[in-house]
C-alpha cells in the first residue's frame, strides 16, 4: 500500500463517522486533513453552523417565553434553572454515594472520616452564622427600603381612603333626606333614583383611585430585593449541606454498619453469659431465643447494603435495563415468528388477522393488562420460586427482578414486538429469487439455507425493525413507569409532577431532555448494528 | 447405460396456463439426446424457451409433459448432479468466494474430511483463475470475477451434467471471450456434459460440439442439429479464420433469419380473418427486436 499513514487514519476516522451516521461532521474532518479548505468551510457553515444557529435560536425563544407564563407549579422553567436542576440531581446522587460509602466503611477509616466531618461542620456552622447575620441585616435594609418607599404611597392612600369615605356619609345622608322628600311628595321618584345612581358612580370611581395606589404598593413588595434573595439562598445552601453533614455524622457513627455490628456483636457476647447465669427453664429458653435472634441480627448486618434513595441515574439505569429485557422478549418473540410468517404463507395469513388486531392498542392498555396477569401469576412475589431463582443467581440477584419489572418490561414488549415482526417477514419473503434458486441446485438443506441464505439476506431488514422497536419500547416505558410508578425514568417524572416543589417543572423539563438524549442514543446504537450486518456495504468494520 | 444418451430430453412440452384460452404450450415437443462429455450450444432467439429448457434440465422448472433423463435417472428435483451457472452471478453477498464454493461442497462432499473440502474449494477457484482472490467479497470483485466464482461453485460439485444460462450475457466482450477461454480450458481437461444457452453465433460455434439450433416461440422446439467437427483443444485464432467457421456460422444465422420470417408470416395469418380471437400473451409471441439487431451485431 502506498498511501500515506494520514491518509489512513483521515479515511479510517471517515469510515467511522459514517457508520455511526455522524456524517455532519465529515467535513471537519476532511478540513482539519486540509482536503479542499474552502469547500469543507462552506458545507460546515451549511451543514452544522445554521443548524446550531437554528438551535440556539430555540433555546433562545425558549428563554424569553417561558417566564411569561405563569402556572400553578410556578413559571415555566428557562434555560439556565433546568441546568441547575441538572446540577441538583448530580449532586443529590454523589450525597448518595458517599453516603453509602460511610455507612461501609469500618475501623480507622470511619473514625478518619468522622474527625473530617466534623471539622467542616464545625466551619460550615461558623459559616452559617456569618451568613445569617449578613442575611437579617439585608432583611433589616429590605424593610426599611420598603418602608421608605411604601410609606408616602400608603399615607395618600390612608388620605383618599379617609376622604372618600366623608364623601359617602355625606352623600348617603343626602339622599336619605331626598328619600324624605319623595316620600312627601314634594320630589319626583326619578331624582331620588338619580341620586342613587350618582352615589353607586361615585363610590366605584373612589375605589378606582384607591387601587391604583393598591397596586403601586403590591408593585413594591413583589419587586424581588436581589441581596436579599441572593443571601437567603446562600443560606439555604449551607444549611442544606450541613444537613447532609450531619446525615454523614449518623452513618459515620451509630448507624454505620460496623459499628451496629459491633453493638450487637457486644450484646451477643452478653447474652451469651445471661444464658450462663439462667437457672430455671422459662428463663433459659428466654435467654436462648433472644441469643438467637441476635445471631440472625449479626448474620443481617454482614451482608447489609446501604438502601439509596433513588438518584436520576439509578433511574437511568433502571429504566435502561428494563427496556432492554422488554427488548429481547420482543426480539425473542419477533424474530422466530417473523422467519416464520417469510417463509410460509399460510402462517402470514394466520398471523395477520392479529398483528393488525393489537399493532394498533395503545400501551397503556397493555400495561394493565400485564399488571393484572402478572399479579395473578405472582400473588406473593417474596417467596415464589420464580424470584427466588433469579435470586439465587450470583450476578442477577443484584439486577432486582420483581413484578414491577416484569409487567413493565412486557409492556414494552408487546408494543415492541410489531415493527420487528412485520420487517422480519418482509425481509424474510422479499430474498432474491436467485439465492433460493443457488440453494435448491444445491440442495441445501432446511437448517443450511436457514442460516446461510435466508437470515444473513434478511439481517438488515430484521435490525431495520428492531431498530424502530427499540424507540418505540423506550417510548412506551416511559409512559408505563409513569403510570404504573415502577422504578424508572418515567416514576422520576411522576414523583416530580406529584411532589410540586419548587425544581419540579424544571425537573420534569431536565427529564425530558434525559429521555430524549437517551433514545437518540440508543437509536444510533441501532444504527451501527444495522450497517455492521449490511452486506451491500464495502467493509463496515472500523 | 449408454454414452449416446447420457441426457436425454424427449417430447418435453412446457405449457404456463392462461387465463383467457388454451395454455400456451411455449415449449412444445423439445427433443434432444446428448452424449456424454459432448458440449452443446442451445440458440435461437430471445424468448423462444431456451431457458425454459434449461431450467426443466435443471430441475428448477416443472415440467409439463414428457421427460429428462440424466445418466439413467429421470429429473424430478434440482440436485447438485447438474450445477447451473446462471445469467446473474447469483453470488451471496455476506460470504467470500471461497465460502460462496464451499457452500455447495459442503453439502455435496460432507462425508469427506474438511482438508479434502477446502482443496476441492481451492482447485475449483484457482482453476478459474482465482487463486489470489479467494477471501474477496462479491462486491469488491468485477462481474467477470464474479462469473467466475460462479463457475468455480459450479465445477466444484464435479457434476453430471453442467448447465450454462448465457453465462456471459452480462459481460462486456473481452471479458466474455476470456471467461470463453476458461471454460473451454476447464471442458477440455474435465471433460463434463456440458449444455449452454446461447443467443451469440460466434460463441455457439466456438465453444460447442454440437449446436441445437430451436425455433421461434410459442411451441418451440429442436429445429436443426448442426456438428462442429473443429478439433478440442480449441484455438481462437486459428478457428476463427477459417472457412468452415465461417460456413458454420452462415447457416446459424440463415437459420436464424428464417426463423424470423417465419413468424412474420404466422403473425400477418393471424392478422388475417382472426385477428381479434385468441390473441395469446405479446410476451411469448412478439419478437424483441433488441434480440434480433443483437444476434446481427454479434455475427
Amino acid at each position: 500500500m502506498s498511501e500515506k499513514t494520514p491518509e489512513k487514519i483521515k479515511y479510517r476516522i471517515l469510515r467511522f463517522l459514517d457508520v455511526t451516521g455522524f456524517t455532519v461532521f465529515d467535513p471537519v474532518v476532511r478540513l482539519a486533513f486540509r482536503e479542499e479548505p474552502r469547500k469543507q468551510i462552506e458545507s460546515i457553515t451549511k451543514f452544522l453552523v445554521v443548524p446550531t444557529l437554528f438551535v440556539a435560536l430555540c433555546v433562545g425563544l425558549w428563554w424569553v417565553v417561558a417566564p411569561n407564563h405563569k402556572t400553578k407549579s410556578g413559571e415555566v422553567p428557562t434555560p439556565n434553572i433546568v441546568f441547575s436542576s441538572a446540577l441538583i440531581n448530580d449532586t443529590f446522587s454523589e450525597r448518595e454515594k458517599t453516603k453509602e460509602s460511610d455507612f461501609l466503611l469500618s475501623g480507622d477509616a470511619r473514625v478518619q472520616a468522622l474527625q473530617e466531618v466534623d471539622t467542616l461542620m464545625s466551619e460550615l456552622e461558623a459559616e452559617l452564622a456569618t451568613l445569617k447575620s449578613t442575611l437579617t441585616e439585608q432583611e433589616s435594609l429590605y424593610k426599611a427600603s420598603l418602608a421608605s418607599q411604601i410609606d408616602p404611597i400608603e399615607e395618600k392612600l390612608d388620605a383618599l381612603k379617609a376622604e372618600n369615605r366623608q364623601a359617602r356619609t355625606d352623600r348617603s345622608q343626602s339622599i336619605e333626606a331626598l328619600s324624605l322628600e319623595v316620600a312627601s311628595g314634594r320630589a319626583p321618584n326619578s331624582e331620588l333614583v338619580e341620586a342613587i345612581r350618582k352615589d353607586n358612580e361615585l363610590y366605584a370611581a373612589g375605589r378606582q383611585a384607591e387601587n391604583v395606589f393598591k397596586d403601586q404598593i403590591e408593585a413594591i413588595r413583589s419587586d424581588k430585593f436581589k441581596p436579599l434573595e441572593t443571601a437567603r439562598l446562600d443560606v439555604n445552601a449551607v444549611a442544606d449541606e450541613i444537613q447532609f453533614l450531619k446525615k454523614r455524622q449518623a452513618f459515620l457513627s451509630d448507624s454505620n454498619r460496623s459499628v451496629k455490628l459491633e453493638q450487637t456483636k457486644d450484646k451477643l457476647a452478653a447474652q451469651d453469659g445471661k444464658l450462663a447465669d439462667a437457672d430455671d427453664a422459662k428463663a433459659v429458653l428466654k435467654e436462648a431465643k433472644s441469643l438467637v435472634r441476635l445471631e440472625n441480627g449479626v448474620e443481617r448486618l454482614e451482608t447489609q447494603q446501604y438502601a439509596s434513595a433513588m438518584t436520576i441515574y439509578l433511574q437511568i439505569k433502571r429504566s435502561l435495563f428494563t427496556v432492554f429485557v422488554g427488548f429481547l422478549m420482543a426480539a425473542a418473540i419477533a424474530i422466530p415468528i417473523g422467519i416464520l410468517c417469510g417463509l410460509n404463507k399460510i402462517a402470514m395469513a394466520c398471523l395477520t388477522p392479529i398483528i393488525s388486531i393489537f399493532k394498533p392498542v395503545s400501551p397503556v392498555v397493555w400495561l394493565l393488562i400485564f399488571q393484572i396477569i402478572v399479579g395473578a401469576f405472582f400473588p406473593d412475589p417474596e417467596t415464589h420460586p420464580f424470584f427466588l431463582f433469579f435470586d439465587s443467581i450470583p450476578f442477577i440477584n443484584s439486577l432486582g427482578i420483581n413484578p414491577a419489572l416484569i409487567f413493565s418490561a412486557c409492556t414494552v414488549a408487546m408494543c415492541a414486538v410489531w415493527p420487528a415482526l412485520v420487517n422480519t417477514a418482509l425481509g424474510v419473503s422479499s430474498i432474491d429469487r436467485d439465492h433460493l434458486n443457488v440453494a435448491r441446485v444445491l440442495r441445501l438443506g432446511f437448517w443450511d439455507r436457514l442460516t446461510k441464505i435466508i437470515i444473513p439476506s434478511s439481517l438488515p431488514l430484521v435490525f431495520a425493525g428492531l431498530r424502530i422497536s427499540l424507540g418505540v419500547g423506550w417510548m412506551v416505558l416511559i409512559a408505563a413507569e409513569a403510570l404504573s410508578s415502577s422504578d424508572g425514568l418515567g416514576k422520576f417524572v411522576w414523583d416530580e409532577y406529584q411532589n410540586g416543589s419548587s425544581f419540579s417543572f424544571a425537573n420534569i423539563i431536565y427529564a425530558c431532555f434525559v429521555v430524549g438524549l437517551i433514545g437518540f442514543l440508543l437509536d444510533r446504537m441501532m444504527i451501527v448494528f444495522q450497517r455492521l450486518v449490511s452486506f451491500d456495504r464495502s467493509e463496515s468494520t472500523v | 447405460m449408454s454414452d449416446e444418451r447420457f441426457l436425454e430430453i424427449s417430447q418435453v412440452v412446457k405449457a404456463y396456463p392462461n387465463p383467457f384460452g388454451e395454455d400456451i404450450a411455449v415449449v412444445d415437443g423439445f427433443d434432444l439426446k446428448i452424449r456424454k462429455g459432448e458440449v452443446i450450444s442451445v440458440i435461437g432467439h430471445s424468448g423462444c424457451g431456451k431457458s425454459t429448457v434449461l431450467t426443466m434440465v435443471a430441475g428448477l422448472n416443472e415440467i409439463t409433459s414428457g421427460g429428462i433423463i440424466v445418466d439413467g435417472k429421470e429429473v424430478s428435483e434440482p440436485g447438485p448432479d447438474r450445477a447451473v451457472v446462471f445469467q446473474a452471478p447469483c453470488l451471496l453477498p455476506w460470504m467470500t468466494a471461497y465460502e460462496n464454493v464451499m457452500l455447495g461442497v459442503n453439502r455435496s462432499y460432507h462425508h469427506e474430511p474438511k482438508s479434502v473440502r477446502k482443496q476441492i474449494v481451492e482447485y475449483a477457484l484457482s482453476a478459474v483463475g482465482l487463486a489470489e482472490a479467494m477471501s474477496k467479497r462479491p462486491h469488491e470483485m468485477s462481474g467477470g470475477m464474479q462469473q467466475r466464482v460462479g463457475i468455480a461453485r459450479a465445477i466444484a460439485l464435479k457434476p453430471k451434467v453442467l448447465l450454462l444460462d448465457e453465462p456471459f450475457g452480462r459481460l462486456d466482450s473481452l471479458t466474455r471471450m476470456e471467461l470463453q477461454d476458461v471454460i473451454l480450458e476447464l471442458l477440455d481437461r474435465e471433460r463434463i456434459t456440458t449444455m449452454i444457452i446461447t443467443h451469440d453465433p460466434d460463441e455457439a460455434v466456438f465453444m460447442s460440439d454440437r449446436i441445437c439450433m430451436m425455433t421461434n416461440g410459442p411451441g418451440a422446439r429442436v429445429g436443426e442439429l448442426m456438428d462442429i467437427e473443429f478439433e478440442r483443444p480449441r484455438d481462437r485464432k486459428e478457428i476463427l479464420g477459417t472457412d468452415q467457421f465461417f460456413e458454420y456460422r452462415r447457416r446459424l444465422i440463415q437459420f436464424l433469419d428464417e426463423c424470423e420470417h417465419e413468424k412474420e408470416i404466422r403473425r400477418e395469418l393471424k392478422a388475417g380473418p382472426q385477428a381479434t380471437k385468441d390473441e395469446p400473451p405479446s410476451q411469448t409471441s412478439e419478437p424483441n427486436p433488441e434480440s434480433k439487431t443483437e444476434s446481427r451485431l454479434a455475427v
